[in-house]
């Protein structure tokens, strides 16, 4: 056990710069013109153009930029964005709230991903399993893009129940609103996925000696099926833990959270590398971790898994 | 826990003609499960509304005039016009095409790789399974947009491209990582079963073993992530085309339209909410296929 | 055992939740003074004068900071923080400050105030934004460096000849001249603009250099000073600056909110978290008037929107297929149907806002005339593929949907709107003059003149010049302007440059913007110029 630790460990400091090479060749692969980028619809002199090239050398071959990077990055170094801004900074500012917002999220989203996914597969075919496919067909078929402003508009300005907007310090309840909505992108696959797994284990053979031993049904449900149903609902909630950090980019602007998804975005759209690689590393990082963690969960939930 | 029955569905898949293969019994299964037909019509209505959506007696989806803006349903035009005064009708229909076959193809690209990554690596476990997971953690922190455009960018440079392939391309080589790690969770739990060991012992090699036993019991999460993937990714291609580097030009498709009809919804939801009922039918025609298909072939259930 | 292990852990992660989302929270609305606004922008760019071209980041100067000249209501410049600016040959101007203002540290504000900004600003390696409002001063060219061997070559490119432009020189500690390159009538008005506000010496770490962390609390001559610092992508608050000799503003702090969406921000003044919005979105337009009543109001702006056509793409070379493609196209309906009447048809080159303008020159050409377009395109054998090339990122596709539908029905052509992920990657495309079509395009001046449009847009040099126009007729006719005697005289000359433009239709005019903006119950007096900001010295709390 232990040794598999220390060699996942070692795994992922060797993915970390792979992780970093890749995102930074992407994004010197994307870059048309950072400096018109930045500069949106504005002419540039000529003068502008060099002074701003030779600051964030954007003139030197991609190896070169990415060694200037990286020696950076091993002093603890993220650099500054092309706003001039330190970019340390602005991931001190970005990441606290967008890990609140995902956790609130992904509990929500597990919770009612197991509860319904349980009763769902064990009622198959029932009312409740009607209804919740139904109501998953409706979110999957909204964007996120209509979603959000649906129900900030709702929600927050017609029934006033949350407020409309949160903030770099929002707490539990300012966040419960874009949390459910970003929830929703992923509730769908984990809810169904728990349903099937549920299913698939109650026919199973070890449900069948249980019940013949004379278990209680809320034993047999609550203890062994649940057990043996986790393991892909696990994986599921450990990949969408990402993914709500990396992919929250439009609840975030809806509901104007200062957070990653929105950093990456403007990142994103103004060419500003430095800034997208330094918050795509702490990313990778994320979920190197989760799924360090999600590995561990399976050999806890199933016995006979064994890492060595 | 043994399940030695479970060894002889893969063998239906080839399809056998021993008097009563487990094709045939599933077959037979499927013919009296109705939710089967239910879903069997929908996908077959909007595979030919893929095909020749002029069967469907719609109207020009790109006549379009301001002059007709949110005008109600009438009898050219069933649903109504939207914003820009179109058909809302005639282009649910003819965006069948774009948006069932983007979602399909890159669905089942998705579904290709993230089966054979999931599978070798739950499988193989040790160094094989470090450098695959390893590859599945660096795609999974990537950024989905920036990859996105930096893709669809360079697959479509070619002015006289019209996107497609881009995107499904895109979408399918971004959207295997869940698919592959669930695959490769349901590997790793299955791989230890006592049937499996029983085959290794009886000298099954590890393409038989994988093939045969360890896949078809591996295979009910995975299923449930595919099928909600391709909703997603008709979604998704829409946002793709938003930013600029998804289908080109006049292209039509549900996401595209929900996508403009989003805004407006507060004087006129009928636009957003005709493409969302089609894109909703076609993901629950493909989830009632899927349950129903793997139920007929589970044993279990006998 | 092992089996409760699952729930433990998802209790454990839950109480995790909450402690952080705790600890984080509870940040109560400290309302602070009674008599506060709360005003909505964008995440500003940045917070240097010199550096600042874009409307949020000049807003939030505009309250640090007290500009020499202000518009009246006929957009004539008049003196604010000068005493005077005069000038007997439109060359050498002298300006004398008005005594006794301070920055907001009790710095006083002198002529080297504003030469030592003035020049920082210009100097080509600060790379500043605005760095282009100083050409026109003589030895501007000095201050700029050329790289040898282009801007891909290895070499370094060699510090500008100088420091300082020759053209500014202090005569006393209230008083200094600026000698132009060459006469300009209008040089009053440019000194309006934003890139011409002074910086105190604590702005400087050495002379002509620029602290590093100013940026973050700027020090400025204004009504108020900034509370803290910038607090980016979330708010800067500023409050009344106790020794500001200028008009008293009715207000005692505005906290500038920043929004990543517009939309989040009319969520939040229809709430009642902001006080003021200046520009509704498109998409809650229709919804506004029902949410604000009489405080969804309207004023002009100068925003210009239009579509050129490239002169690489010869299918567009004759100026019949160009009015043609301009009479096929029904601008009123655009703009009631697409943007609720927020915008207004153009019907001529320059925007209504600037002295000079004459509504409708493009007369008939600009008129919605389905029938003769297509006759007229036929004749002038116009190509049987349009495409219009627009950014994604602008929120444009509507409205080029709209306009290619109105040029299929007119001319029975047909027309693809092509969305491009940014302005850059259509300038790209541009550069490399690949087929794009007509371009998207659009104006917002820097300092209403005539001249502010018809340079920029159409001179051959012009900066914003996209499509490679270039008629030296027109020119020598704008420069003729910009060095005659009087305003009056400029303006004659600049209109005779526009009717050359309306010969030739280089570009389709399309839409004038307006500023359309809402405000909550609290406020009263809201007032949003042709710069897209909220006057903040009229502005005033409803007394509750």
């Amino acid at each position: 056990m232990f040794r598999y630790l220390i060699r996942r460990l070692l795994q992922m400091v060797l993915t970390f710069f792979g992780a970093t090479f890749i995102v930074y060749a992407l994004m010197f692969a994307n870059q048309t013109d950072p400096i018109q980028a930045l500069a949106g619809e504005r002419p540039i002199t000529d003068s502008q153009r060099l002074a701003l090239t030779e600051r964030y050398h954007l003139d030197e071959p991609f190896l070169g930029q990415y060694w200037h990077y990286m020696k950076g990055l091993l002093t603890g170094d993220f650099g500054i964005s092309l706003t001039n801004r330190k970019i340390s900074e602005m991931m001190a500012d970005a990441w606290p709230v967008t890990i609140r917002l995902a956790l609130i999220a992904i509990v929500i989203v597990a919770i009612v991903a197991i509860v319904a996914g349980v009763i769902s597969g064990i009622r198959r075919g029932g009312t409740f399993d009607n209804v919740t496919l139904v109501l998953t067909l409706v979110v999957l078929s909204m964007p996120i893009v209509v979603l959000a402003p649906l129900a900030r508009l709702v929600f927050g300005i017609q029934l006033g129940w949350f407020p409309p907007t949160a903030t770099r310090d929002a707490g539990f309840y300012e966040l419960l609103l874009p949390a459910l909505v970003l929830g929703s992108l992923v509730v769908a696959t984990e809810l169904r996925v728990t349903r099937s797994a549920v299913a698939e284990n109650l026919r199973s053979d070890y449900v069948r000696t249980a019940r013949a031993k004379g278990l209680t049904r809320q034993r047999v449900v609550g203890v062994h099926v649940l057990r043996n149903s986790l393991i892909p609902v696990v994986t599921l909630i450990g990949v969408d833990l990402g993914n709500l950090m990396s992919g929250a980019i439009v609840t975030e602007g809806v509901f104007n959270i200062p957070g990653v998804g929105f950093n990456l975005f403007r990142a994103i759209k103004t060419e500003d590398g430095p800034l997208v690689v330094g918050f795509v590393s702490v990313l990778v990082i994320v979920f190197l971790m989760v799924n360090l963690l999600v590995d561990l969960l399976y050999a806890a939930l199933d016995p006979r898994i064994r890492y060595e | 826990m043994s399940d030695p029955q479970a060894v002889t569905t893969a063998e239906s898949a080839v399809g056998r003609d021993k008097p009563r293969s487990l094709a045939g019994d599933a077959w037979r299964d499927l013919r009296r499960n109705k939710i089967f037909w239910v879903a069997a019509v929908l996908v077959t209505v909007f595979v030919v509304m893929a095909i020749v959506p002029a069967v469907f007696g719609a109207g020009d989806p790109r006549d379009c005039a301001l002059s007709r803006q949110h005008d109600g349903p009438s009898g050219n035009a069933f649903f109504g016009y939207d914003f820009q005064g179109c058909d809302v009708y005639a282009k649910a229909v003819y965006g069948a095409r774009n948006s069932i076959l983007v979602g399909l193809l890159s669905t089942l690209l998705a579904g290709t790789i993230g089966l054979i990554m999931g599978l070798t690596a739950g499988y193989f476990g040790g160094w094989v399974d470090a450098v695959l997971s390893r590859g599945i953690d660096v795609v999974l922190g990537l950024p989905f947009l920036l990859a996105a455009i930096v893709l669809a960018r360079r697959l479509s440079s070619d002015p006289s491209n019209n996107g497609f392939w881009a995107v499904i391309v895109t979408l399918g080589f971004l959207g295997w990582t869940t698919a592959a790690r669930v695959m490769r969770s349901s590997v790793i739990a299955s791989k230890n079963q006592d049937y499996v060991a029983a085959a290794r012992m009886l000298g099954s090699g590890p393409a038989r073993l994988m093939m045969k036993h360890i896949l078809p019991n591996s295979t009910a999460a995975f299923i449930v992530v595919l099928t909600i993937l391709l909703g997603t990714n008709i979604a998704t291609e829409a946002t793709l085309t938003f930013l600029g580097v998804g289908l080109k030009g006049d292209a039509i498709s549900w996401g595209i339209m929900i996508n403009e009809a989003g805004p407006n919804v507060r004087t006129a939801a009928e636009p957003l909410v005709w493409p969302s009922v089609f894109l909703a039918l076609t993901v629950l025609a493909f989830i009632m296929l899927g349950d129903a298909v793997r139920d007929a072939f589970d044993p279990k259930l006998r | 055992m092992l089996g409760k292990r699952p729930w433990k852990m998802a209790a454990g992660a839950a109480a995790i939740v909450m402690l952080v989302a705790g600890c984080g929270g509870g940040s109560d609305e400290a309302e602070g003074s009674e008599n506060t606004v709360v005003l909505g922008i964008a995440e500003p760019k940045h917070l240097i004068p010199a550096n600042s071209t874009e409307s949020n980041g000049s807003q939030v100067l505009s309250s640090l900071f007290y500009p020499l000249v202000n518009f009246n209501e006929q957009k004539q410049p008049v003196e604010a923080a000068a005493e005077s600016i005069t000038s007997d040959d439109n060359k050498v101007w002298t300006i004398k400050l008005k005594p006794g203002f301070t920055f907001s540290n009790d710095e006083p504000v002198t002529s080297d105030s504003y030469i030592n900004a003035w020049n920082n600003g210009a100097y080509g390696p600060n790379g500043n934004d605005g760095s282009y409002f100083f050409e026109r001063i003589a030895g501007y060219a000095d201050l700029q460096s050329k790289d040898p061997d282009g801007e891909d070559g290895p070499q370094k490119a060699p510090e500008p000849k100088a420091k300082t432009m020759t053209g500014l020189k202090k005569v006393d500690d209230t008083t200094f001249t600026v000698t132009l390159s060459a006469p300009f009538a209008g040089w009053k008005s440019v000194l309006a603009y934003t890139v011409f506000y002074p910086l105190p010496n604590a702005a400087f770490s050495s002379p002509g250099v620029l602290n590093e962390a100013f940026e973050q609390t700027p020090i400025g001559n204004g009504p108020f000073k900034v509370v803290g610092k910038w607090e980016h992508d979330q708010q800067i608050v500023v409050t009344k600056a106790a020794g500001f000799k200028g008009p008293a503003p009715k207000v005692e702090g505005i906290t500038w909110k920043i929004y990543q969406d517009q939309q989040a921000q009319y969520a939040d003044l229809v709430a009642g978290n902001l006080d003021v919005q200046t520009l509704i979105p498109i998409e809650s337009l229709g919804s506004a008037a029902g949410d604000l009543g009489d405080r969804l109001k309207k004023s002009p702006s100068s925003d210009f929107a239009f579509v050129g056509f490239p002169t690489f793409q010869k299918e567009f070379s004759n100026p019949d297929v160009r009015r043609a493609l301009s009479m096929a196209i029904n601008r009123k309906e655009m703009t009631d149907q697409i943007f609720l009447q927020s915008q207004t048809p153009a019907t001529s080159f320059v925007s209504p806002v600037v002295a000079g303008y004459r509504e409708n020159t493009c007369g008939k050409w600009c008129e919605y005339k389905p029938a003769e377009a297509k006759a007229l395109y036929t004749k002038a054998q116009g190509p049987k593929e349009i495409k219009i090339t627009y950014n994604a990122d602008g929120g444009h596709k509507a409205w080029v949907d709209a306009m290619c539908n109105q040029i299929k029905a007119s001319l029975a052509v047909n027309c693809t709107g092509q969305g491009e992920p940014k302005f850059a990657d259509l300038l790209t495309k541009v550069d490399a003059e690949q087929p794009v079509g007509l371009i998207r395009l659009g104006w917002i001046m820097d300092y209403p003149l005539m001249e502010n449009y018809l340079g920029p847009l159409y001179s051959t040099t012009g900066g914003s010049n996209y499509y490679g126009y270039s008629n030296t007729a027109f020119d020598s006719l704008l420069k003729e302007g910009s060095e005659a005697a009087t305003p009056e005289a400029a303006i004659k000359k600049w209109q005779e440059a526009e009717d050359i433009l309306v010969k030739d239709m280089p570009v389709l005019p399309l839409r004038f913007g307006q500023n359309t903006y809402g405000f909550s119950e609290r406020v009263t007096n809201v007032e949003v110029d042709l710069f897209k900001k909220v006057n903040i010295y009229k502005i005033e709390r409803v007394a509750s």
